[in-house]
């Protein structure tokens, strides 16, 4: 494996990463976790044959089996990752469980040498009574509830090692996004999409001259945890592949953006190429590791709070979370830059700096935020609400009223369409007020995000489609910036012309993009 | 907006420029004379290997086919009605432009703005109407969603404008421009933004593709994108009619224009597309005569004219067109196309599939009928007296038709030999 280490990364990368170790995150703040799925042994086997796909064979049975060898761990130098979710418990298959269990405690010393982090997956049906004696026989650092359990089971489970002295976390896998809002956990596994675009009309699917590609995204999910003083840990789970080594590193990019982490999880082809030390696994691999690296890299950028006048405010307790959330993932699609604002967390001070509402998800509003959102639309903001807001439309899709100086956009369906609502903030909110434009971005998403004092804007492009998008982007902002500078995996960092505008916008085009571009804008 | 030349408005100098034989003939008409042939011109094709080759030497030999054009632009104000259909969204197919499908491509914009600067033309106005309701988003931003160098274009002659013509844009009031072809259709005349009676030499550049309702897109279907939403679509939304302005009052006619803009002729005609689409068009091309059509066949869509439309699938044909009379010049390009210029509806490309949900029942397959149709664009074209779609009439210069021929059913089917 040290020949496997060299060959990915170079001989001075291995050399580098033996001498020095590795961070010490093992123990430390989960904030800093980069997690892995490092599911194997005899008892993922036993799981995989309960499934409908049936046990694995050949050489991806091999490799699922093997694992826990010493030597898997090597894949992980020259990379961030520094947590690893190893299967640790399912239901009760007697000899099994012992041998994983003897397995897993072995490979956890061997990781935390290594000083990784290592949590134990309990698939659904595993007995949880002994769970905690048995995480802590093994030195897990945490267990990862992974499946259907019982509402209570993260917290029995927590109940359980806290009443063993065991500061181990549990963090229940794959969380619908509502329901993990609502807990009060630092970090949230939340389940979500497979990062990609397709053609409606691939589809079968009739669509408009103007109609855009369907994207899948993340980006919204990961900033529906971060919103006022909030900074959750959020990781995003999803089974990927088998997919191209784009696929990859679009899932590691898609989570990072906003400032989550997608929990790697390779295909079981990918692994059984890696056990190998196929080449053209080990060249997915390191891709995916330039990703990650570039991610952490970048850390700092996680701290940026995000850039835009349009505050959408989000009832995270709503009785339709689907339609809430949706107005989140689809004005994202629209380019439309926006701050999150929790409902419980409306204030007049959230509203400062912003110049538009969408305050479709208060239905109705109370009275006090009624006058918080009367109060911003008076002294010049756009509020944009649904039919209980009042003076809805009998006709037409909305209808806007002036109020004070500022104005009133009120829908005539109750809930309106998030689709719609979508589309129509490119005609209600021009240019100047949204803040920043993107052009010709089909495939491409778009997050922006500014530092504290607002000197730099950094704006985040993805690209999912499967090819890299091969045009010029352009990015408009508003406010004066001397200079504009692209950063991506791929290349070192690039100074683009930056053209200021009389009105008072910068403007900088990015040549292209494989697949994640940073566009920092610095006065 | 009568902007007078000696003793005539500039719409008479239209009216007796292009048009003058279409005008005649309709006089003579009315005179029970039997009509004369409709007018030829000649046309040119080139084969053209990319977008990277050296458009601006293309156009400038396929202009000296022509007889050149110099004359006719030196001095001059030159408007290109730009084909950007659907120009306010990103719609296009994943990784590929809208240049190399269904828009006309930015470097064939450029070349022909870099010829008629060098051919001394005064200004160069580039015009579009974006489907856009929040109308004053600039034409240039529409480009920008492209990917296209726009500054490239406003510096390849001295003076380069844009417009969206959508609604009044720079103009303070609406210009009313006249059919003058034989007899009009639909229409009477048509009230447009300003820049398409403001210029001296008008050109449609538009792309060589299929059209899901009307079979083809080329020159004379590119003018359906002057008629301004902004007026036409002020009149109230009869129940049950499309919220899109163009099919309301166009497309299906359901509504009429508002008041005081030009109603139509027979409110009680056909409402089938199929039937009215080639016909209003015509009457269009009437009202804003073309005097030069460029059609950008390099790449295009086949089998509809957006890429949402399923089915629909990129082809090389590889050719410039161009002609000073769109129907002669649209004709040929069917030809190239590998359709007959003469089809009636009974035949490719005007037999259509149209998506059933996308369209109101009546518009799938008309009552008087029993399959979906559309007449042809050209055919109407040369009945009012604008062109002949007769090929043995037609003067084709540079690549012979028969080298340039790429037949859109068989490439779209990929049964197209290799």
């Amino acid at each position: 494996m040290t020949e496997l280490l060299r060959r990915t990364f170079g001989k001075s990368v291995a050399l580098t990463c033996l001498l020095i170790g590795f961070s010490p995150m093992r123990g430390e703040d989960p904030e800093r976790w980069v997690p892995a799925r490092w599911s194997g042994g005899p008892l993922e086997l036993a799981q995989r044959s309960k499934d409908k796909a049936g046990a694995p064979e050949g050489a991806v049975r091999e490799a699922i089996a093997n694992w826990y060898r010493a030597d898997t761990l090597d894949l992980l130098k020259g990379t961030p990752i520094n947590c690893l979710l190893v299967t640790f418990a399912a239901a009760p298959d007697g000899e099994t469980e012992v041998a994983q269990r003897r397995l897993v405690k072995e490979y956890v010393r061997l990781a935390h040498e290594r000083r990784l982090a290592v949590l134990g997956m309990v698939h659904a049906g595993a007995d949880l009574a002994g769970l905690a004696a048995a995480a802590n026989e093994a030195g897990l650092d945490g267990l990862a509830l992974d499946g259907d359990f019982p509402h209570s089971a993260a917290a029995d489970v927590e109940t359980a090692m806290r009443a063993t002295n065991s500061a181990a976390v549990v963090i229940p896998l794959a969380q619908e996004a509502a329901a993990a809002r609502l807990s009060a956990a630092s970090l949230v596994s939340v389940a979500g999409v497979q990062p990609n675009a397709k053609d409606l009309a691939d589809e079968g699917i009739r669509a408009g001259p103007s109609s855009e590609p369907w994207i899948e995204s993340n980006i919204w999910l990961v900033r529906s945890f971060r919103f006022g003083g909030a900074r959750r840990t959020v990781w995003i789970d999803h089974p990927a592949g088998p997919g191209s080594t784009g696929d990859y590193v679009r899932c590691v990019a898609d989570a990072a953006a906003a400032g989550g982490r997608w929990i790697v999880a390779l295909d079981d082809q990918l692994r059984a190429r890696l056990y190998r030390n196929d080449a053209e696994g080990l060249a997915a691999w390191r891709a995916i590791a330039n990703y990650l690296n570039f991610a952490e890299e970048h850390a700092g950028w996680r701290s940026f709070a995000p850039f835009g006048n349009l505050g959408i405010i989000f009832d995270t307790k709503s009785e339709y979370p689907e339609i809430s959330q949706e107005y989140l993932n689809l004005v994202a699609r629209r380019q439309v830059p926006y701050k999150v604002i929790a409902r419980n967390e409306l204030t007049s001070a959230s509203l400062d700096g912003l110049r538009a509402a969408l305050a479709v998800d208060l239905a109705p509003a109370a009275e006090q935020e009624r006058k918080l959102l009367q109060a911003f639309a008076e002294r010049g903001g756009l509020v944009i609400a649904g039919p209980s807001w009042g003076g809805a439309p009998a006709d037409n899709q909305y209808e806007e009223t002036p109020l004070g100086k500022g104005r009133v956009t009120v829908y005539k369906d109750e809930p309106p369409d998030p689709e719609e609502v979508a589309r129509d903030m490119l005609e209600l909110l021009d240019q100047d007020l949204m803040g920043m434009t993107a052009f010709n971005v089909p495939s491409v998403l778009t997050y922006a995000a500014a530092d504290e004092g607002g000197a730099r804007v950094l704006v985040q492009l993805l690209n999912y489609a499967a090819d890299p998008f091969d045009q010029r982007i352009t990015i408009r902002l508003n406010g004066t910036y001397r200079k504009a500078r692209l950063f991506t995996p791929e290349n070192p960092p690039v100074d683009l012309d930056v053209r200021n505008t009389p009105d008072g916008r910068t403007q900088a085009s990015a040549p292209g993009l494989a697949v994640w571009g940073a566009l920092l804008f610095d006065h | 907006m009568r902007h007078c030349y000696g003793s005539f408005t500039r719409r008479e100098l239209l009216a007796g420029s292009a048009l003058a034989a279409g005008a005649w003939a309709a006089r003579r008409v009315e005179a029970a004379v039997p009509a004369p042939a409709a007018p030829s011109s000649p046309v040119s094709i080139a084969k053209v290997g990319g977008y990277d080759e050296d458009l601006v030497a293309h156009f400038e030999r396929m202009f000296d086919q022509l007889g050149g054009l110099g004359s006719r632009v030196r001095g001059k104000t030159v408007a290109m009605k730009l084909n950007l259909a659907g120009a306010a969204g990103r719609g296009r197919r994943l990784g590929v432009p809208a240049g190399r499908s269904h828009w006309v491509h930015p470097n064939v914009v450029a070349a022909l703005t870099t010829v008629f600067g060098k051919l001394g033309a005064k200004r160069v106005r580039l015009l579009e109407s974006t489907f856009r309701r929040n109308y004053g988003v600039p034409l240039e931003d529409t480009m920008l969603n492209d990917g296209w160098d726009v500054s490239a274009i406003q510096n390849a002659a001295s003076i380069v404008e844009f417009e969206d013509t959508n609604g009044l844009g720079t103009g303070k009031q609406y210009s009313r421009m006249k059919v003058n072809t034989r007899r009009p259709f639909i229409f009477p005349s048509f009230d447009l933004n300003h820049s398409y009676e403001d210029c001296d030499f008008f050109v449609s550049v538009a792309k060589m593709k299929n059209h899901e309702e009307l079979g083809i897109t080329l020159s004379m279907k590119n003018l359906f994108g002057i008629t301004p939403e902004l007026l036409y679509g002020a009149a109230p939304i009869p129940e049950g009619a499309s919220r899109s302005v163009r099919e309301r009052v166009f497309h299906y006619g359901q509504a009429q224009p508002p008041e005081g803009v030009p109603a139509e002729i027979d409110p009680k005609s056909s409402r089938y597309e199929g039937w009215r689409m080639p016909r209003l068009l015509t009457d269009i091309c009437g009202a804003r005569p073309i005097d030069l059509a460029v059609l950008d066949g390099i790449e295009a869509l086949m089998g509809g004219e957006s890429p949402g439309i399923p089915g629909t699938k990129l082809g090389k044909p590889q050719l410039l067109i161009v002609g000073q009379n769109c129907v002669c010049t649209d004709a040929v390009a069917m030809a190239a196309m590998g359709y007959n210029p003469r089809a009636s509806r009974n035949e490719k490309p005007f037999i259509l599939v149209k998506a059933g949900h996308f369209h109101p029942q009546e518009q799938v397959i008309p009552e008087s009928g029993t399959h979906a149709y559309s007449d042809n664009t050209v055919m109407t074209g040369e009945e009012a007296g604008i062109g002949t779609a007769d090929l043995s009439k037609i003067d084709i210069r540079g690549t012979p038709l028969k080298n340039a021929v790429y037949s859109y059913e068989e490439h779209r089917k990929g049964e197209a030999p290799a």
